[in-house]
């Protein structure tokens, strides 16, 4: 069965590796970039399957990682992953999949992982 | 020479302060508002927002994708939402209520640039009635008894993304400030049995020198006890209470008012950013309706405020407003501007 690669992007480089450990154990293939820059090399050089991206970055926050990724491939599942709900007022937030708060349990997000790349490969 | 002003609608009073030397032309924006690379509401990109409440589209397009003129879409990610009952509760002296409501989005245009003030006639109709179809649409929920139709444009006004958009926010309260506004007007009308804003309307005619511009149904001035440089009222000359009583013929007249308006402003200040509110009656009944006759004392009317200050301590610790331009400099300035 073909891996699904994803991109993880967090300023945060334990947060970062602790992401990595737990999709790695779900089966995924990952990559972690730790600025919005770095994230937007990335992509420009691999195919990912979805990107989780998040947004309280400094130079280049994740929203407007997400608007040049977007920028780049429009069809990239992109998951906004913060420990800020008010990202939501901004509206540049709803060009993503989905919009998920941080937590020490990544049940919600795994279970969005999953839904955004079966959406996006119906 | 500073002069104190007090509103006549709600009594508050501004303070507007020449003295402190702000000049109109010292508000003359430079703010350049950048563009994503990739917006969510720009045509082409429809699924990234929800599936469409309702759009204005060429023949044969079909829904959620290209080829529309304006679309209504709900908020992706919701403060208020529709499904639930309104329930009431107290918690100790406090109060709450269950967040029922409705929070859409109006992109008003596919182009991702495309300002009010440069826009076609027909385009600002379709809007304008956008607006109107919405509060038709909502007002069959009756749990709801307010809508709030705005517009934010520019960072500093709060807008998230510099593509063109108004917001409908439907809650089943009324805002303060527009219940505020709706008493003042029956305190005026009871004492004086003739509607507030119609007696400003014709205040304004007769001394001109607020007047921002004017046409057959529509006037636009900057209000005598203005809290803002540059602030502007636009307002419908016949008396109506509710946005919905406006007819086909008036909405013509609505656009090219609001359009040579916002012209004005965008020529004159170099497009600063704004926001507009529509202010209008309630859409539902008010529990122990305190105003059974809004229709006779209450007048829709849009306040523009372009964002040239900022509100500081002194105004939100005191609710006075300081204004350094008075209105009738602000007006003659605007109206000066060649719109040709």
């Amino acid at each position: 069965m073909e891996k699904h690669r994803i991109l993880i992007v967090d300023d945060e480089v334990n947060q970062g590796l602790l992401y990595e450990q737990e999709l790695v154990d779900e089966g995924y293939d990952v990559d972690v970039a730790n600025s919005g820059q770095d994230a937007l090399e990335m992509a420009k050089k691999n195919e990912y399957n979805l990107v989780v991206l998040d947004i309280g970055m400094p130079d280049m926050d994740g929203l407007e990682t997400l608007g040049r990724m977007l920028g780049m491939d429009n069809r990239l599942p992109v998951i906004l992953n913060t420990a800020y709900p008010s990202y939501k007022d901004n509206f540049m937030s709803w060009a993503a999949d989905a919009y998920v708060i941080k937590s020490s349990d990544l049940t919600e997000l795994k279970a969005k992982i999953k839904e955004s790349i079966a959406k996006r490969n119906a | 020479m500073s002069e104190l002003r007090k509103d006549p609608i709600i009594g508050r009073w501004v303070i507007i302060a020449t003295d402190r030397g702000k000049r109109p032309t010292d508000f003359v924006s430079t703010d350049q508002v950048g563009g994503p690379t990739s917006c969510p509401f720009c045509e082409g990109n429809e699924g990234m927002t929800p599936p469409e409440i309702y759009a204005l589209r060429k023949k044969d397009s079909l829904a959620n994708t290209e080829g529309w003129d304006i679309r209504v879409v709900p908020n992706k990610f919701p403060a208020l939402r529709i499904e639930g009952t309104v329930e009431r509760q107290g918690a100790g002296m406090f109060d709450m209520m269950s967040g029922i409501g409705a929070h859409e989005v109006i992109i008003e245009t596919p182009g991702h640039q495309d300002g009010i003030h440069n826009r076609s006639l027909d385009s600002i109709v379709n809007l304008l009635d956008t607006y109107q179809r919405r509060m038709e649409d909502l007002r069959k929920d009756n749990r709801l008894l307010y809508v709030m139709v705005f517009k934010n444009e520019g960072e500093r006004a709060g807008a998230s993304l510099s593509h063109p958009h108004s917001q409908v926010i439907a809650t089943p309260i009324v805002p303060k400030r527009v219940k505020e506004e709706i008493d003042g007007s029956l305190e005026y009308y009871d004492y004086k049995m003739r509607c507030a804003f119609c007696d400003i309307i014709q205040e304004e005619k007769r001394f001109a020198d607020r007047i921002v511009h004017e046409n057959v149904s529509f006037i636009s001035i900057c209000p005598f006890a203005s809290r803002f440089p540059f602030e502007i009222w636009l307002m419908p000359k016949r008396h109506m209470a509710s946005y919905t009583d406006m007819t086909r013929q008036e909405m013509h007249e609505l656009a090219d008012c609001l359009k040579i308006t916002m012209r004005r402003l965008a020529l004159s200040l170099g497009e600063p950013q704004y926001n507009w509110m529509l202010h209008t009656s309630p859409i539902g009944q008010v529990p122990r309706n305190p105003w059974p006759d809004v229709n006779e004392h209450y007048h829709w009317h849009f306040e523009i405020i372009p964002k040239l200050t900022r509100v500081a301590g002194y105004e939100w610790g005191t609710g006075f407003y300081i204004n350094p331009t008075s209105p009738e400099t602000a007006a003659e300035f605007l109206r000066e501007v060649d719109v040709d």
